[in-house]
């Protein structure tokens, strides 16, 4: 079936397209312009035509996020005609959807909870999604590093984790600060030693970063650093980026490391100021970086995350007054309630400076919009996030309605620039896109997967990017005004990536040993998902 | 045969077909058991928000009482597998976990990983039976019960209990341990206990790493209880009676409605055994069992087990995780090939997955209010 969107706002950077025209689509891929009638036309007059979303950090499946749900039942609550972003995968799927979104990766699958991870992912309708495999505080990966093994086998094992949970990259959490923990550490950094194994959290880093270039794999290493959330913590994000040594390496919820310390010499004591400025100049200097901002929005949450020794040190701060640690066989999981309170200093703060980071970022494709949903606050947010960069007025009336601390240590009430939709769409299709290697979205141009997202162009950028006018994935209407007219299910992309006979059954070997369970117990078979084909291939780089 | 109606052996089309007229007649069905497969669990959820169904697992009540406590206060737990690697000190409550074995592996191995690597590992019980087969330290249980205990050890552990007690060594080892595990059964001690367990376990973790290990029950609910989190966003025991996910222990206690008449017919899954509740003889029910005998329930239908006539996804308690398990090796065709050529080909059964698609396509066609089109009832 040959589709014509007639008469839209075409805006795609990667064309330098943005211009009143026409996207053609043909048996669910973009296709260029064509004589022939069109069997069906979609009227986009007066309206902006994107290429779909494309989210690269949110936490919409596995273990923590099931335990999140548990302990939060109130949070999780759907109410009719109201879906919740903290509820079901449905929920999850429609709400994405709407906004017009189609694609979603969930940043945290550990190896050992693939398959419980793999089936939540399967039950998010509508979009595609990915997990990324968590390594980094295993012990068959530690005692590998410890006993200097080759590189190779640091590559085979990664490449095995990859293959066997069936991930679309690779991440690694506080590289051994959750071992760490698990020997009663409260504070972890990069050149710390995790006790029982002699080696660094920068020795383990660079085991990764070397084996996932080494690997091909199309998304570099996604690293979430040490000492989240503390003043001071920038110096732990830049230290991560030099270790990095001009191999790509994407920063996760960067937002979160922009806090420079006011008093260098007792930084937990002398709370934080914005270290925005310092973040954009060090993006600028190294193009093999990139990030995802991690933006705070206001109301309660939960925080989910694999870092246990920052959730543990951080529990006292739980509200309401509940937490969970799950020191689990690698990292296991912490969640920590949280409300960012409206009007709150800290909390306006942060709010302030994930702002600040995208305005003064010098290449919005690699400073991507994120909440860490749902830990900055929930993905919903993001259509008054991204009203708020295209609008100076209505930042500042944003600005003037907080406490003064946040425009007195950020820099944010001073700028002016507006993103324009071209820069919306880089932050938000082509830079995500091209972060995780997926040439065939992101874009319009011809080849491109159907994934379209038109919005009515109207002042109210809210309004606008909350509720797409209409959506199409693969080429299929999925929302209309708003609303989830047809529930397709989408596809799990996971990477082609061969894994090594020997590395497998020494595998095989260890697991048996410490599990009771081979490796077979550890995949995540097509069989698992019956009468369904829930799996599409993604190649590594070539 | 596979399938039957009120104990007569069907065809299994014909017993599918009455198992849908039996629900598309409900107007309060339920879907009990789900001790199945994740694939058949979730099809149960589905099958359920499509018809307005409650569910509720065989594994109700013991689940209940572990996820009330996580809900009241949260928890800090830990694995089997890192109880085996690390612990250098585990605690057992009570008798249920005897039955695991877990105990008797725990207290033949000593930490291998992390600072207690190298040291030996105290086993100790505290309100067990006294299992003489496995070398341990017994404190007795109080007056009180368990419950009390904890409290009272709780109460050590912070140094609230003044002067000597009987308890007193227990809570000092706890303190002096470099990797605790307690393990306990949720549904033994119950929820109240639980909770003080999770205050104890975090209390002690001011000083040193102690977590606690639930042991999960028999019957799937710690599956069930992921599936049914992102089906609905909540815990396993919801209704669709409305339309949309409602969660509420107590309403959707199936065992209760059934008491109070608020169900008219009932699904019953469980693939793996499960005890089958009385009620079942009483409410209009269709059993899918991967043991039939033929007379449980008025519709009863025979499907494969899963893990052993096919691959499927199910709770691992070792693992503690969902995790593949493979079909169990075939050796029975090639004794079939032994008795000659005419003997008759096994019937190979479906799986329950498949057999609740099916209802959830026939009940599809019925001419019922569908909540889901309108929810205004």
């Amino acid at each position: 079936m040959l589709t014509r969107i007639a008469g839209g706002r075409v805006v795609d950077p990667t064309a330098g397209r943005d211009a009143v025209s026409d996207v053609w689509i043909e048996d669910g891929r973009v296709v260029a312009p064509s004589d022939r009638a069109p069997d069906r036309t979609i009227d986009a007059a007066g309206c902006i035509v994107m290429a779909g979303g494309v989210e690269v950090h949110s936490h919409i499946a596995g273990g923590n996020v099931v335990l999140a749900r548990l302990l939060l039942p109130e949070l999780g609550v759907s109410e009719p005609d109201a879906p919740n972003p903290h509820g079901s995968g449905r929920d999850v799927g429609m709400l994405y959807a709407r906004m017009g979104y189609t694609t979603a990766v969930e940043p945290a699958m550990p190896p050992v909870n693939a398959l419980a991870t793999q089936l939540e992912l399967a039950e998010i309708p509508l979009l595609d999604r990915g997990g990324l495999c968590v390594m980094g505080n295993d012990d068959q990966l530690l005692q590998l590093l410890r006993d200097r093994e080759s590189a190779d086998a640091v590559r085979d094992l990664v490449a095995l984790n990859v293959a066997t949970s069936r991930a679309l990259g690779v991440k690694v959490i506080n590289a051994g600060g959750a071992d760490a923990f698990k020997d009663g550490a409260v504070r972890f950094a990069l050149d710390d030693e995790v006790p029982a194994y002699g080696l660094t959290s920068r020795t383990i880093l660079n085991g990764l970063l070397d084996a996932v270039e080494a690997l091909k794999v199309p998304h570099p290493l996604h690293v979430h650093c040490s000492n989240l959330g503390l003043p001071g913590a920038d110096d732990s994000l830049i230290e991560t980026l030099e270790a990095a040594e001009g191999r790509r390496i994407h920063f996760a919820h960067a937002q979160f490391y922009a806090y420079a310390a006011v008093d260098k010499d007792n930084p937990l004591t002398g709370g934080f100021t914005s270290a925005a400025p310092r973040i954009a100049e060090a993006l600028a200097r190294h193009p093999n970086a990139t990030l995802d901002i991690g933006q705070v929005v206001f109301g309660q949450t939960a925080t989910i995350s694999l870092d246990i020794l920052r959730q543990f040190s951080g529990r006292k701060a739980a509200s309401p007054r509940k937490w969970i640690v799950n020191a689990g066989d690698a990292e296991g999981g912490g969640i920590v309630p949280f409300r960012y309170r409206d009007r709150g200093p800290t909390s306006s703060l942060q709010f302030a400076i994930g702002l600040e980071m995208m305005l003064l970022s010098p290449d919005p494709e690699r400073t991507i919009l994120t909440t860490d949903h749902p830990n900055g606050g929930p993905f919903t947010a993001y259509p008054r996030i991204l009203h708020l960069l295209m609008d100076k007025e209505a930042r500042d009336r944003e600005v003037a309605a907080h406490p003064k601390v946040a425009a007195e240590r950020s820099g944010l009430a001073g700028i002016e620039r507006e993103y324009t939709l071209s820069e919306v769409a880089q932050l938000t299709r082509s830079g995500p896109a091209k972060l995780l290697g997926l040439a065939d979205r992101g874009h319009l141009r011809p080849g491109a997967r159907a994934d379209v997202a038109i919005y009515r162009d109207q002042p109210d950028r809210t309004a606008m990017f909350a509720r797409a006018h209409r959506v199409l994935k693969d080429g299929a209407v999925i929302v209309e005004d708003g609303e989830v007219v047809a529930w397709t299910r989408g596809h799990t992309l996971s990477l082609s990536v061969e894994a090594d006979a020997g590395m497998a059954r020494r595998t095989d070997a260890y697991l048996q040993g410490r599990f009771g369970a081979g490796l077979s117990s550890f995949t995540v078979p097509d069989a698992a998902f019956p009468d369904r084909e829930v799996f599409e291939a993604v190649s590594c780089r070539t | 045969m596979t399938a039957w109606i009120d104990g007569q052996a069907v065809e299994r089309g014909t017993a599918v077909a009455a198992a849908a007229s039996l629900l598309a007649e409900a107007h309060g069905p339920v879907i009990a058991g789900l001790c199945a497969e994740a694939a058949a669990v979730q099809a149960a959820y589905d099958l359920a928000r499509a018809i307005g169904a409650s569910l509720d697992p065989a594994a109700g009540a013991g689940l209940y009482a572990d996820l009330g406590a996580l809900a009241s206060g949260g928890a800090m737990t830990t694995t089997p597998a890192e109880a085996r690697g690390r612990a250098d000190l585990v605690l057992v409550l009570g008798a249920a976990p005897w039955a695991s074995g877990l105990p008797g592996d725990l207290a033949v191995e000593a930490p291998v990983r992390g600072r207690a690597a190298g040291q030996p590992r105290a086993l100790l019980a505290l309100g067990g039976p006294g299992d003489g087969g496995v070398r341990h330290v017994a404190y007795p249980a109080g007056e009180a019960g368990l419950p009390a205990d904890i409290g009272l050890l709780r109460g050590l552990v912070a140094g609230r209990i003044a002067g000597p007690h009987p308890l007193a060594d227990l809570a000092s080892r706890l303190r002096g341990a470099l990797y605790g595990v307690v393990v306990y059964d949720p549904s033994e001690i119950g929820a109240l206990a639980a909770e003080m367990l999770n205050g104890l376990v975090k209390d002690l973790n001011e000083v040193t790493r102690c977590f606690a290990l639930p042991l999960g029950d028999p019957h799937q609910g710690r599956a069930v209880t992921q599936v049914a989190a992102w089906s609905t966003g909540q815990g396993p025991r919801v209704g669709f009676g409305r339309g949309r996910p409602e969660h509420d222990p107590w309403r959707f206690d199936a065992a209760r409605q059934a008491e109070s008449g608020e169900i008219d017919a009932a699904l019953w899954l469980a693939s793996l055994p499960a005890p089958l509740p009385a009620w079942t003889r009483r409410v209009p029910t269709v059993a899918l069992l991967g043991a039939p005998t033929g007379d449980e329930a008025r519709v009863v239908i025979g499907v494969g087990v899963p893990g052993e006539a096919f691959g499927a996804a199910l709770w691992h308690p070792r693992r503690a995780a969902i995790a593949w398990q493979e079909a169990a090796r075939q050796e029975a065709p090639r004794q079939e090939a032994a008795r000659g050529a005419g003997a008759p080909q096994p019937d190979v059964l479906p799986s329950a997955a498949a057999i609740l698609a099916d209802l959830q396509a026939r009940l599809a066609a019925f001419p019922v209010s569908n909540p889901e089109r309108s929810a205004s009832c």
